[in-house]
C-alpha cells in the first residue's frame, strides 16, 4: 500500500480557514491569531459569508471563491455544517483538512454526521485530521491549526500525538508558559475518521525535525499496524505512551470522551512492550517525558549518583530508585578519594553523596562543583542528580559551574533539583533550561526522568 | 496432522482430544509427554509396560476438556493391578471414549502457555507460572504473535516468579531455547490455522534437567458459522 500523504498537513504553502470568525474569542478568530502569531510564511485565506476583513486579512464569501491550488484547510464550523463544507473544499480541489467541530460519534446526533464524512473522506480520497480536534502544530513549518489561544508556539525537536484536546490546547499552554522546551510537531487526533495514531507515527518516524516522540492514547484503531510500524521506529527514536483506559472505570469514562473503544490492556500492555513503546502511567509524565528528552541524551545504563544536602533525602531516594527500576551503585575507590577530600574529615563519604557538610564547611558552589565532577567522571555512573541547596543562609552560587560540568560531560545525563528557597529555585530554572540544562521542583521526579529515558535507551537497543 | 483438525471439524466438534492436541503441538516441535491411546483397561495395560511405572491414566475425549473436575485423571499408578482397577473406573465417566496412558513426569515445576484470539490484535501467545494455581496467582505475560524470539525471551523474563527460571531444589535451570521455541511455535500456529481458536497447554511441566514438556494440552476449535 502506498503511504498516505501527510506532509501538507505540517508544511502548507498555504491554507484557508473555513468559518474564519470576526469575533475576539471564537475559535474561528483564535485560529487566525495564533496562525498570525507564528509568523506562518504561506498565503492565508479566509471564508465567511458575511465578508469584509478580519485581522487585516480579507475574507472571501464562500469555498467557490477560493483561489485554485489551496493545499491545507481549517474547517472550523458546527458539526451539521461541516459535511457541505468539507464537499466544497473538495470540490476546489482541497486535499487535507483539519475538522475542528466537536459533537459526533462522542454523542449519539453526532454518529450520522460523522459517518457522513468518512464517505467523503472516502469519496473523494481526502486526508483528514479530526472530527473534534483542537487541531495541529508545526513549528519548523511555522504552523499551527489550533483555536486554542496559545501565541508563539516555541520550536523544539519532541513530538506529541495526542487524543486529547486537552494536550494541544491547556498542556501546551503550561508548557509555553511555565517550561522552556519547545516542540516540533503537535497532533490532536481528535476522532480520527482519517489520520490515526499509526499514521501519525509513520510519518514521525521518518521526520527529520522529530527526534522523540510522545504519545496520549486512550483507544488503538489498528493495532496490528500500530505494531509494525512502532517496533521499526522505536529503535531509532524513542516513543513514549501514556495509555488511558487500562482500567473498567477509565475505559467507560473513554467510551464517553471520544468514542473510543478500548481493547483489553494486558494484550494493549503486551503489544506496547514488544513494540519497544515506553509506557508511562502520569499525565505529568507526558510533560516531564518531554522535557528530558528535549534537553538530555539518553543514559548509558541504570546507575545513578545524587548528591543530597540531607540524609533523610539520601535513604527516601535510594529507595525511589530501586522501585524505579535504578541502580544506586558503589563508585571506584578513586572517587571515595575525592570525595572524602572536599569534605571534613568526620563524615564517610561513598555514593549516594552526602554533600551538607562540604557544602556548609566549603561552600555550596565548590562542594556541588567538586562532588558532581568526581561522580560524573566515574566509569560506573550513568547519570548524576543534584539536589541543589538554595539558601540565603548558606549562599547562592552562581550556577555556572553547572553549564560547565554539562558541556564538560555531556554524554551522561544532568539534571537538578532543589531544597530550600523557591524564590533561587525558580531563578536557577529559568537561568539553567534556556541552556539545555533541565530542573525539577519535586526531588523524586529527575528520577521518574532517569528511569523513562533509561527505558527509552533499552527499547533501542534491545535485541531482534 | 491437517487431517486431525479437519475431521474434528466435520465432525463438528468443539475440542480436540487431549491425545490429539498433543499429536498437533508435536508437530510444531513443541515437547510432549511419552504416551499412547488405549481402549481398554488390558490394553492400558500394555501400553503402561511400553512406557514404563508408574504412569498416569486419564480418561480421553472430545468433550472431556476438563478432566480434573470429574475425577478423570489417576496419578502415579505403579502397577498392572492399579492400572486395570483405575482404567475400569474412568472408563464410565461421561464422554470417555479411551484411556490416555501417559509417563509420569518427574520434576517440582509447572508452567502454562497458550494461544489466545482477540479480536483487534489477533493471535496472542501467554506465558506464565501453571499448575492448578494458574488463575489464583495470575502470573502471566503475554506477545502478540508472530513472536521473534527476542519477544519469548523477554515474556519469559516478565513474569514477577521469574526465578523459577534458575536452578532449583537440585532441578537444573529451565532450557529458555526450547521454551522460547514453543511460544513462537504457538504464535505461528495461530497465525497459520484460523481454525484454532484457542491453545492451552497446562501444565508445561519442567523435567528435573531442565527441559519442558507438555503433560496436558487442549486444542480449542473455532465454531463453524
Amino acid at each position: 500500500m502506498m503511504k498516505k500523504e501527510f506532509g501538507p498537513f505540517f508544511e502548507p504553502k498555504n491554507v484557508a480557514v473555513i468559518g474564519a470568525s470576526a469575533t475576539p474569542g471564537r475559535p474561528g478568530n483564535d485560529v487566525i491569531r495564533n496562525i498570525l502569531a507564528n509568523e506562518y510564511r504561506g498565503a492565508i485565506y479566509l471564508v465567511n459569508p458575511k465578508g469584509g476583513e478580519i485581522l487585516g486579512l480579507p475574507v472571501l464569501p464562500s469555498i467557490a471563491n477560493l483561489p485554485d491550488g489551496v493545499e491545507l484547510a481549517i474547517i472550523i464550523l458546527s458539526a451539521k455544517d461541516t459535511p457541505q463544507a468539507l464537499r466544497a473544499c473538495a470540490e476546489k480541489g482541497i486535499r487535507h483538512a483539519v475538522l475542528s467541530a466537536g459533537g459526533f460519534a462522542e454523542v449519539d446526533q453526532g454518529v450520522k454526521i460523522q459517518e457522513e464524512l468518512v464517505e467523503i473522506v472516502r469519496e473523494k480520497k481526502l486526508r483528514v485530521i479530526g472530527p473534534n480536534t483542537s487541531g495541529h502544530t508545526s513549528t519548523p513549518h511555522q504552523f499551527t491549526s489550533t483555536f486554542f489561544p496559545l501565541g508563539k508556539i516555541r520550536r523544539g525537536t519532541v513530538s506529541y500525538i495526542a487524543q486529547t484536546g486537552n494536550f494541544a490546547t491547556h498542556t501546551m499552554k503550561y508548557i509555553l508558559t511555565g517550561e522552556h522546551f519547545g516542540v516540533s510537531r503537535v497532533i490532536g487526533l481528535g476522532n480520527k475518521i482519517d489520520m490515526d495514531e499509526s499514521d501519525a507515527l509513520e510519518y514521525l518516524a521518518d521526520d527529520p525535525e522529530t527526534s522523540a516522540i510522545v504519545m496520549y492514547l486512550e483507544s488503538i484503531k489498528r493495532p496490528r499496524k500500530f505494531l509494525e510500524i512502532a517496533r521499526e521506529v522505536t529503535r531509532r527514536k524513542p516513543v513514549v505512551m501514556l495509555k488511558s483506559g487500562s482500567t473498567e472505570a477509565g475505559r467507560h469514562a473513554a467510551v464517553a470522551h471520544t468514542a473510543a473503544m478500548a481493547a483489553e490492556d494486558r494484550l494493549i500492555d503486551a503489544m506496547l512492550r514488544q513494540a519497544g513503546v515506553v509506557r508511562i502511567w502520569d499525565y505529568t509524565h507526558l510533560i516531564l517525558a518531554g522535557k528530558a528528552l528535549s534537553m538530555l541524551p539518553l543514559p548509558k545504563g541504570n546507575r545513578v549518583s545524587f548528591l543530597a544536602p540531607s540524609g533523610a533525602m539520601l535513604v527516601v531516594l535510594s529507595d525511589l530508585c530501586v522501585r524505579l527500576g535504578l541502580d544506586v551503585p558503589e563508585v571506584e575507590p578513586a572517587t571515595v578519594q575525592r570525595l572524602h577530600d572536599i569534605s571534613p574529615p568526620f563524615i564517610r563519604m561513598r555514593n549516594p553523596v552526602d554533600i551538607w557538610a562540604s557544602a556548609s564547611v566549603r561552600g555550596v558552589e565548590f562542594g556541588y562543583r567538586e562532588g558532581m565532577e568526581a561522580v560524573l567522571k566515574d566509569p560506573n555512573i550513568d547519570a548524576v542528580v543534584p539536589i541543589l541547596m538554595l539558601t540565603e543562609d548558606t549562599g547562592i552560587p552562581s550556577y555556572d559551574f553547572i553549564l560547565d560540568l554539562k558541556k564538560r560531560y555531556s554524554d551522561k545525563p544532568l539534571i537538578v533539583t532543589f531544597s530550600a528557597d523557591k524564590k533561587y529555585m525558580d531563578e536557577c530554572k529559568n537561568y539553567l533550561e534556556p541552556l539545555g540544562v533541565p530542573t525539577f521542583p519535586e526531588i523524586e521526579q529527575p528520577f521518574e526522568v532517569l528511569s523513562i529515558l533509561y527505558r527509552c535507551a533499552k527499547a533501542m537497543n534491545r535485541p531482534e | 496432522m491437517m487431517n486431525l483438525l479437519k475431521e474434528a471439524m466435520a465432525k463438528g466438534r468443539a475440542t480436540l482430544s487431549e491425545y490429539d492436541s498433543k499429536r498437533f503441538l508435536s508437530c510444531f516441535d513443541i515437547p510432549v509427554c511419552r504416551e499412547g491411546l488405549a481402549e481398554n483397561p488390558d490394553s492400558a495395560a500394555a501400553e503402561a509396560r511400553k512406557i514404563g511405572y508408574p504412569i498416569v491414566l486419564k480418561a480421553c475425549g472430545a468433550d472431556l476438556a476438563h478432566k480434573t473436575e470429574v475425577g478423570g485423571i489417576a496419578l502415579n499408578l505403579k502397577n498392572i493391578r492399579d492400572v486395570r482397577k483405575e482404567g475400569l473406573r474412568l472408563m464410565k465417566i461421561r464422554g470417555c471414549e479411551a484411556l490416555l496412558v501417559q509417563e509420569m513426569v518427574k520434576g517440582a515445576r509447572e508452567l502454562v502457555c497458550g494461544l489466545t484470539r482477540d479480536p483487534q490484535l489477533g493471535p496472542c501467545v501467554m506465558f506464565g507460572l501453571g499448575g492448578v494455581f494458574t488463575e489464583v496467582l495470575d502470573d502471566v505475560a503475554f506477545r502478540i504473535a508472530p513472536l521473534t524470539l527476542g519477544d519469548a525471551r523477554e515474556m519469559i523474563g516478565e513474569i514477577r516468579a521469574r526465578k523459577i527460571l534458575d536452578p532449583f531444589r537440585g532441578e537444573a535451570a529451565i532450557d529458555q531455547e526450547i521454551l522460547g521455541h514453543v511460544l513462537v511455535s504457538l504464535g505461528r500456529i495461530g497465525l497459520e490455522y484460523e481454525n484454532v481458536a484457542a491453545i492451552d497447554i497446562n501444565p508445561l511441566k519442567v523435567r528435573p534437567d531442565g527441559k519442558p514438556v507438555a503433560v496436558d494440552a487442549l486444542v480449542v476449535l473455532r465454531k463453524e458459522r
